[in-house]
């Protein structure tokens, strides 16, 4: 059969069966994003990198939660806060600070920066810096994918700030129209930049609430608890795997630094919520707590992962900018390229 | 004639084409399914080419965000927006997705979509159904722009737009479906797939030109000849990359350049080509470059209010004779 003209795959054709890492994979996925997006804001204010970052501090379970039930052919599509949800599908941290430092060994040539990684290679369609734009594009790659015999499903990630944006709706309503092996992931982190999610949708479960009027299950689970999102997640991608149809799940986070760093003063709020936040829904601490993993085991994971971490940078910084050529090339195929190179345009 | 199509046969002949040639190859858009397209470009599709021709609920981001996304996973999506007016509603995914993913991302992506999309005055669908929009996709980079005008640029160039590995703007002569009659032939004539078209060849005056105004131009030409002014006429083809050889040669003949299109005049297309020529052809010009094209209004409803907007043969006469006097 012709890939185009093949029907999505029946529930029979599709295997339910998930990716199910342990608790100690669940610990040192978080740690990993926590100790990368630490490092690169050390960087920053050391000075020594430029441009804009989105911390996901503090939101680490959703990412570990959610993209540890995949498998590494499923895809993610992401936001611009998306370096945890790089890391856990597998993307290089080396690669995303080579790509922060503007240079060639970068997952982009430098092209892209914080808010454009992609690494089609783990499965990472890539960020997405204009909020919710990355939705129809994980809806469309799992529908071809499955159209083109892959029993594959896609994840893309939300914020509540992007839940606000028409272009999520209308995929949702395209969902349920057609049919595409999608989980749409909505990181709830409380703000939107610096409106408060109370104003825009209500109480934490009302954008599950909102979603839920497409048709499509939809679930909501607090974020600062790795196993709980784990759980409803491995439960939601394995039907939507099997069945084809879409799914939600709102993900109650807190994003306890400000929005960037270029805005630091997270002024809109009690200055130190963020800390008080993170004091008593680090997803990571209470991992640490709740999790069957001993003290020792962490201790081991965190020693681990600072030194890879380290080394990442490292090397990181031993890359080159790429040649100035890059910034005008590459914006066509090669063949259009040339072409215009011939032809004076 | 035998072997004579109209315009939108001529797009739908080359959709069923790609469709049966390349599996990757899938149509969605409004009524494009149970309908068969507003304009018929999609009549017979979907029983022909089953569950390739697909209707979408009326959402055009998600639509063309779908598309990307399935075009990032290894398939050829042709999205088909009603009107040009309702392209609006996708811009973001177009101008923020499409064009700048393979960039973005270092080339780890392709794009190859086709989004047709009908333009044109004269059908009395008034102020939100007859915009000509080309110029602002032609002003982003990494998109390709194309408006054909004949039968067989509308079949050969979208058969072209499918197979390009870049996002193209394919946008369609709603004038043209049923009034712009013609043989699809053999094969592209084109020099190359971006090459304009030597609609006329003449030696007063070069009228660069593109979609339905080349008819509008020729006829105004030949009403010229019998005045002894002698136009050539460029088809366009493409608004980008648009042919700079094609012009560069033709002025250097002339020495005169006029450029026709209806979109409005100001900040629009014509003025790209009048800066390129009055930059690289100073000195093959014997007189200053015009524009002639839609003044800054909606296209309105009435049909005579219509008439005094949108360039037709007669603007085009009266501006070329100025021209050629210089």
């Amino acid at each position: 059969m012709t890939a185009g003209s093949e029907a999505p795959a029946t529930p029979e054709q599709a295997s339910a069966a998930t990716a199910s890492p342990d608790s100690l994979e669940l610990y040192e996925t978080m740690v990993r994003i926590r100790e990368l997006e630490t490092r690169i804001e050390s960087l920053h204010f050391a000075g020594r990198m430029h441009g804009s970052f989105h911390s996901s501090t503090g939101q680490e379970a959703a990412a570990a939660g959610v993209i540890g039930c995949l498998r590494p052919t499923d895809l993610v599509a992401s936001t611009h806060r998306g370096h945890g949800h790089a890391v856990a599908k597998g993307m290089s941290p080396a690669v995303i600070v080579a790509e922060l430092l503007g240079l060639e060994q970068g997952s982009s040539g430098g092209k892209g920066g914080s808010m454009h990684l992609h690494d089609i290679a783990s499965g990472f369609l890539g960020e997405n810096a204009i909020v919710a734009g990355g939705v129809p594009w994980a809806a469309g790659a799992a529908w071809a994918s499955r159209r083109l015999g892959k029993d594959l499903v896609a994840v893309s990630f939300v914020g509540d700030g992007g839940a606000a944006q028409g272009v999520l709706a209308e995929t949702l309503r395209m969902a349920r129209t057609w049919g595409t092996p999608l989980l749409v992931a909505c990181e709830n982190n409380h703000l939107a930049h610096s409106m408060p999610v109370e104003r825009t949708f209500g109480e934490p479960g009302s954008i599950a609430a909102w979603a839920a009027g497409f048709g499509l299950r939809s679930e909501y689970v607090a974020g600062d608890d790795v196993l709980a999102v784990h759980r409803i997640a491995a439960e939601m991608t394995d039907e939507v795997r099997v069945t084809g149809r879409a799914a939600f799940l709102e993900v109650e986070v807190w994003r306890v630094r400000a929005h960037s760093l270029n805005d630091p003063d997270y002024r809109y709020l009690p200055k130190d919520l963020g800390k008080s936040h993170l004091q008593t829904h680090d997803p990571i601490a209470n991992a640490e707590r709740d999790l069957p993993v001993s003290e020792a085991q962490a201790a081991a994971v965190r020693d681990r992962i600072a030194q890879e971490i380290a080394d990442a940078v490292e090397a990181a910084f031993e890359g080159q900018a790429a040649s100035e050529e890059l910034a005008t090339t590459g914006v066509y195929s090669e063949a259009f390229e040339q072409e215009g190179r011939m032809r004076g345009w | 004639m035998a072997g004579e199509i109209k315009y939108a046969e001529a797009i739908r002949k080359a959709l069923a084409d790609e469709l049966a040639s390349d599996p990757a190859v899938v149509v969605m858009g409004q009524e494009i399914e149970a309908l068969g397209g507003v304009f018929t470009a999609t009549q017979g599709l979907a029983e022909r080419f089953e569950g390739r021709v697909l209707d979408t609920p009326l959402a055009e981001s998600a639509t063309v965000g779908w598309a990307v996304g399935a075009a990032m996973a290894g398939l050829r999506p042709v999205v088909e927006i009603m009107f040009m007016d309702f392209i609006t509603t996708a811009m973001d995914q177009i101008v923020n997705g499409a064009a700048k993913l393979r960039y973005m991302s270092g080339g780890q992506v392709a794009v190859p979509i086709v989004i047709r999309t009908p333009s044109d005055a004269g059908t009395g669908h008034g102020p939100q159904h007859s915009q000509h929009l080309e110029t602002w996709f032609a002003h982003v980079p990494g998109l390709v722009v194309a408006m054909p005008s004949t039968v067989p640029d509308a079949y050969w160039m979208l058969r072209h737009s499918i197979r390009d590995d870049n996002p193209v703007v394919f946008v369609e002569s709603k004038y043209s479906y049923f009034r712009e009659s013609g043989e699809i032939g053999p094969g592209d004539a084109a020099a190359h797939p971006y090459a304009a078209r030597i609609a006329r060849r003449g030696e007063s005056v070069t009228v660069v030109t593109a979609g339905r105004m080349v008819a509008e131009s020729l006829a105004a030409a030949e009403a010229l000849a019998a005045e002894g002014i002698d136009c050539e006429v460029i088809d366009l083809r493409f608004i980008w990359p648009y042919d700079r050889e094609a012009l560069a040669q033709s002025v250097q003949r002339t020495n005169r350049l006029i450029v026709v299109h209806e979109a409005v005049q100001d900040f629009g297309w014509g003025g790209e080509m009048c800066a390129w020529a009055a930059s690289e052809l100073f000195y093959s010009l014997d007189a200053p470059v015009r524009r002639l094209a839609a003044p800054r209004a909606p296209i309105p409803f009435a049909a005579h209010l219509e008439s005094a907007i949108v360039p037709d043969r007669t603007a085009i006469e009266s501006a070329v004779r100025d021209l050629a006097r210089h």
